[in-house]
C-alpha cells in the first residue's frame, strides 16, 4: 500500500473557515456563505449553503471535499439568491472557475467574498468518501495541480501545502492517446461515448455550462439527437468540448461525475494544450475582457487558411 | 421445496442455455464498468459487486426503437416493432434490490396505459436473484423493508453457501419451470450454512410515518434545505432501479427515421417545461422534492407500494452527495 499525503492541515483549515465564515456573516459582511459540510456517510461532504453564523460550525475542508462550488454562483442556479455578497470557500482550481466566470461577466469581484483553501489535494471519484489519500487515491487532476494556494482571495487560512510530487496523470493519459493513429483515436472515443447515458451530470456540474437553454435541450430546432445512443452521444461530447475551449481550467468536475466513467477531462485538457500552443493563454489566472476565441487580432494564426 | 447447485452446475446451466439461444443478461464487465448485459458465456459473471446500473434495463433499456418511418413521394410507411420478437431471456445474479423493484415496475407498466414493450420482455424473463453478502455505507434495504435476502421479484433465488454451491428457492411457477427442464444439475437440499448476509448499517423507516409528513408538507423549508445544492443531472433517476419516467422522441429525417423511447428525469429543467414556457417546477428544490414525494407519497398513494428498495446507488453517484436515505431518515425523525 501507498503511503499516506499528509492532510493534517485540513484540520486548522476547516477551523480557520469556520472563524471567518462566522465572523462575515454575523457581521454582515456577506448574506451567504456556499461551502462544504459533513453528509452521512463515513467521511462524504457535501456542499451547503449557510446564511447564519450559527451554522458555520458545519463547514469542513477534508480529501472529500471534492465539489467546485462555483457552479452555484452562477446564474444557471437560480435557487441561491445572488442579491448580496456570497461567501464562498474555493480551492486553487475552483478559483480559476471564478476567474473565468469574472471574465466573461457573470461575476463581480466585489459581489464575492473569496475564502481560499490551501489545498494539497482532494479525493478521486473511484474510492469510498472514508478512503484515505494517497498517490493512487487522489483525484487525477491533483497530480498536475498548478494552483494549490489560491491567489488573490479575501482570506485564506495561514496553512502551508505540503505537495508530493506525482505522476501528471492526464498528461501520460493525452500522449498515449496522441501516439494513435486518427482511426484508432476515434475507435477509443467511440467506445467512451457509446457508453453515454445523457445523464447530463457532465453539464449540470460545470461553471461554465451556464446557459440558460443548452443548444442540446432544444427542439426547434433539433440541432443535436437527444436519446443516448451513437450518433447524439459524440455530438454532445464534441459540442460540450468545443464550447469549453480556452475556458476551462480544469476543474474536472464534468469527469469525476460521470456515472459511466467517460474521462471528459482529457478533452478539455487537450483543448487547453491547443490554446496554449496557438495563442499562448492558459484559461483560469487573469481577469480578461475577451478570451482568445473570442477575438482576432492580426497575430492570430492563420495556418489553418489555405 | 428447496435445491442445491453447485456453482459447476451453475455455470453450465447458463451456457445451456446460451447454447440453446436464450438471452442470458447478468453482471459483466464493460470497459471497467460492472452492467447487466447479455453474457457470451458463463465465466464473464462477476457475483462480487453491484452493477453500477440496475436491472430494470433488461424491460426498459435506456433506448429503444418503438416504430420506424419513411416517406418516399406521398407515400408514407409506418413500421411497428414487433415486442413478438423479443428474445426469451434468463435475468441472472440479480441483488435483492434490483429484484424488488421489477415488482414495482409492474405495476405501472401494466395500469391504464399497457406498455407492451416492458410487458412483452417481462413476460418472456425468467429472473434468477442472489442474495447479498457485501454492503456499503450507502445500502439501506434494510431500512425500507427489504433485506440481502429478500426474493421478492425473484423466480428463483440463490444463496451462496460456505463451502461452495447454491442453496436455491424456488418462488414462482417460471422458476418451477426452469428447474424443471434443467432437472440433473440440481440436487436436494445442503445442510451447509449460507455464507453471511450483508448487513446495511442504517435504521428501519416507518414509511408509513414517512408518508404521513409528506402528505402534510409538499410545502416546508425542508426542501430549500436539502435540495438548494441539487445540481439538476438526471444521474439518480438513471442508476435507480424503479424509477421508470422516458421521453419519446422522433429522430431522422423528412424523408426517413425512427420514433424512440429513452429514460427521463424528473431532476431535469426540461421535465416540466410546458410548451407555454411556465414551468411548474421552475427551482430545483421543486423537482427534488418531487424525487422523494413520488417514491415515499405518490406511488404509494396510487400502486400501495413505496418506490425505492435501498440500493443506495443515487447516493453513491449524485455529483453534489445527496443523500435520499439521510433524508428519508430526516423525515421519519419529525
Amino acid at each position: 500500500m501507498t503511503s499516506l499525503i499528509d492532510t493534517t492541515i485540513y484540520s486548522a483549515i476547516t477551523e480557520a473557515i469556520r472563524v471567518e465564515a462566522a465572523r462575515i456573516l454575523s457581521e454582515g459582511e456577506v448574506t451567504a456563505v456556499v461551502g462544504y459540510a459533513a453528509a452521512r456517510r463515513k467521511g462524504s461532504a457535501q456542499p451547503i449553503v449557510i446564511n447564519t453564523a450559527a451554522d458555520a460550525g458545519q463547514l469542513i475542508f477534508t480529501p472529500s471535499c471534492v465539489n467546485n462550488l462555483a457552479v452555484y454562483l452562477t446564474k444557471a442556479k437560480k435557487e441561491i439568491s445572488k442579491t448580496g455578497k456570497i461567501g464562498i470557500v474555493v480551492k486553487g482550481c475552483d478559483l480559476k472557475a471564478l476567474v473565468g466566470l469574472m471574465g466573461e461577466s457573470q461575476l463581480k469581484r466585489e459581489d464575492m467574498y473569496l475564502i481560499g483553501v490551501p489545498c494539497i489535494g482532494v479525493l478521486a471519484s473511484t474510492v469510498q468518501p472514508a478512503t484515505g489519500l494517497t498517490a493512487e487515491t487522489i483525484a487525477p487532476k491533483c497530480t498536475e495541480c498548478d494552483a494549490h494556494l489560491p491567489q488573490g482571495c479575501d482570506f485564506v487560512p495561514a496553512q502551508t501545502p505540503v505537495v508530493t510530487k506525482l505522476e501528471h496523470k492526464y498528461a501520460a493519459e493525452i500522449a498515449r492517446l496522441e501516439a494513435l493513429t486518427p482511426a484508432e483515436r476515434w475507435a477509443y472515443w467511440k467506445e467512451q461515448f457509446t457508453k453515454c447515458i445523457k445523464c447530463y451530470a457532465c453539464r449540470q456540474v460545470c461553471p461554465f455550462c451556464f446557459c440558460e437553454q443548452c443548444l442540446c435541450d432544444r427542439n426547434k430546432p433539433q440541432m443535436v439527437d437527444t436519446t443516448p445512443r451513437p450518433a447524439g452521444n459524440a455530438a454532445w461530447h464534441i459540442v460540450r468540448a468545443m464550447h469549453l475551449a480556452g475556458r476551462c481550467a480544469g476543474c474536472a468536475e464534468c469527469e469525476r461525475v460521470c456515472p459511466m466513467d467517460i474521462p471528459l477531462n482529457l478533452l478539455n485538457r487537450k483543448m487547453a494544450m491547443e490554446l496554449k500552443e496557438l495563442y499562448d493563454y492558459e484559461a483560469g489566472f487573469d481577469v480578461l475582457d475577451k478570451g482568445p476565441l473570442t477575438m482576432f487580432t492580426d497575430k492570430d494564426d492563420q495556418s489553418f487558411i489555405k | 421445496m428447496q435445491k442445491y447447485i453447485s456453482q459447476h452446475n451453475l455455470d453450465t446451466l447458463l451456457d445451456t442455455l446460451i447454447k440453446r439461444g436464450i438471452r442470458v443478461v447478468a453482471p459483466r464487465m464493460n470497459a471497467g464498468i460492472p452492467l447487466y448485459e447479455p453474457l457470451g458465456s458463463s465465466g464473464e459473471v462477476v457475483s462480487d459487486t453491484l452493477p453500477r446500473r440496475s436491472a430494470k434495463e433488461a424491460f426498459f433499456p435506456v433506448c429503444e426503437d418503438i416504430m420506424s418511418y419513411k416517406k418516399e413521394g406521398q407515400k408514407v410507411t409506418i413500421t411497428d416493432i414487433d415486442p413478438g420478437r423479443f428474445p426469451e431471456t434468463v435475468l441472472f445474479g440479480v441483488r435483492p434490490c434490483d429484484a424488488a423493484a421489477i415488482p414495482v415496475l409492474d405495476a405501472v407498466f401494466s395500469w391504464d396505459y399497457k406498455d407492451e414493450f416492458f410487458l412483452e420482455r417481462r413476460k418472456k424473463t425468467t429472473i434468477i436473484g442472489l442474495a447479498c453478502t457485501a454492503a456499503d455505507d450507502a445500502c439501506f434495504c434494510t431500512a425500507v423493508g427489504l433485506s440481502p435476502s429478500a426474493s421478492k421479484g425473484s423466480d428463483l433465488f440463490l444463496t451462496a453457501l460456505e463451502g461452495g454451491g447454491y442453496a436455491c428457492d424456488t418462488c414462482s411457477e417460471k422458476g418451477e419451470a426452469l428447474i424443471a427442464n434443467n432437472q440433473a444439475l440440481f440436487d436436494g437440499p445442503s445442510t451447509s450454512n449460507p455464507i453471511p448476509f450483508a448487513e446495511p448499517q442504517t435504521d428501519t423507516f416507518d414509511l408509513t410515518k414517512v408518508k404521513a409528513w409528506l402528505n402534510d408538507h409538499f410545502e416546508d423549508p425542508l426542501w430549500d434545505g436539502i435540495a438548494t445544492r441539487c445540481v439538476g443531472c438526471g444521474a439518480c433517476a438513471f442508476v435507480c432501479p424503479a424509477c421508470h419516467c422516458f421521453d419519446i422522441v422522433d429522430e431522422g429525417t423528412e424523408k426517413a427515421g425512427k420514433r424512440r423511447k429513452n429514460w427521463d428525469a424528473c431532476g431535469f429543467w426540461k421535465f416540466t417545461h410546458h410548451a407555454s414556457g411556465h414551468n411548474p417546477r421552475d427551482l430545483q428544490p421543486k423537482r427534488y422534492r418531487n424525487r422523494i414525494m413520488h417514491k415515499f407519497k405518490y406511488y404509494d398513494d396510487k400502486f400501495g407500494q413505496t418506490l425505492c428498495t435501498g440500493c443506495g446507488r443515487c447516493v453513491r453517484i449524485c455529483p453534489v452527495g445527496i443523500d435520499i436515505a439521510a433524508i428519508v431518515e430526516e423525515i421519519n425523525k419529525k
